[in-house]
């Protein structure tokens, strides 16, 4: 029976995997709030007063599967709020792009620049319908990603056509919005990760 | 039915003082006669959410010759926060107690 504390600690920490920091506060605090438990048992510190602790403070599972619920909220929060920022920062870098490539506009490029604009339209419409209907979805964020992604792939492309004369403005454009889609695609694993867990949490009890 | 009025309890628990999670539980099971006999781990989910909507704060304290331990405190945010879920409650329960047979009129 000894050591029923540890395995518990561990057993929460495995469950809360998807959140390794959260895991690691909770069996800080888990661990202490057992001992303190155990302490005030009448039958005082023995095996017998670790299981009782164990008892009542509920299965491993159930308790992660809580906290993967909540973790769920968080990070579609955190998804659509860089979504929003790199909707905002595209659509800048495009308009950018577009100004400065006025006036050099070849055949070759005007696919690239269909794909620029109308890709991150389908995204935006995307966006604005999840937002509104389907916000703990994963499907409408992927979507936008892949949307965001092929817009920014087309721009690049279409400005790589003349990157010697680009201006600084614009390539600083061009890096903030890489960087913004490589940060949403993160949060959008982040959230699959969560849904996953959570799925898997309540089956498994 | 519990599980919806948790956050709340929470709160109320610590309007005393801060308090660590065993305390809470404690509060909790002695301030209703043991009738929310719960499993103490469904209050440490309330405890971060309430958290991470800014109505508690928390820092870890090891009391002298003790065991360390992760205080919560409610801050002004949640005191407000309790202050208007205790309205809203007192309001709804008047108002079952009035339709199950056993209150006053309602609206008062």
């Amino acid at each position: 029976m000894a050591g029923m504390i540890d395995e518990y600690v561990a057993a929460l920490r495995r469950d809360l995997d998807f959140d390794p920091p959260l895991a690691r506060r909770l069996a800080d605090e888990v661990e202490a709030h057992l001992w303190e438990a155990v302490e005030a048992d009448p039958a005082g510190s023995s095996p017998e007063a670790e299981q009782r602790a164990v008892a009542r403070f509920g299965l491993a599972r159930e308790i992660a599967a809580q906290f993967a619920a909540d973790a769920i909220d968080r990070q579609a929060r955190r998804t659509w709020m860089m979504l929003a920022a790199t909707i905002a920062v595209t659509f800048v870098a495009m308009r950018l792009r577009v100004l400065w490539l006025d006036d050099l506009e070849t055949a070759m490029s005007a696919l690239a620049a269909l794909i620029d604009r109308y890709a991150f339209v389908a995204a935006v419409a995307t966006g604005i319908v999840g937002w509104f209907a389907f916000r703990r979805s994963l499907a409408p964020l992927a979507i936008c990603l892949g949307g965001l992604a092929a817009s920014i792939a087309a721009g690049i492309a279409r400005a790589g056509l003349f990157a010697d004369g680009a201006p600084l403005h614009v390539l600083l454009a061009a890096a903030g919005e890489v960087a913004l889609i490589g940060l949403l695609s993160w949060h959008v694993l982040g959230l699959h990760r969560r849904l996953h867990r959570t799925a898997a949490l309540r089956s498994a009890r | 039915m519990l599980k919806g009025h948790l956050d709340t309890i929470v709160l109320a628990a610590l309007e005393a003082g801060p308090a660590h999670g065993y305390a809470i539980i404690e509060t909790i099971k002695r301030g209703s006669s043991h009738t929310f006999d719960l499993p103490e781990g469904t209050v440490y989910p309330a405890l971060h959410r309430l958290e991470d909507a800014g109505l508690l704060s928390s820092a870890w304290m090891t009391p002298p010759g003790g065991r360390r331990r992760r205080l919560y405190s409610l801050t002004k945010a949640g005191a407000t926060a309790l202050a208007d879920r205790r309205k809203a409650w007192g309001r709804f329960s008047q108002a079952v107690e009035t339709l199950l047979g056993g209150g006053r009129a309602w609206p008062a």
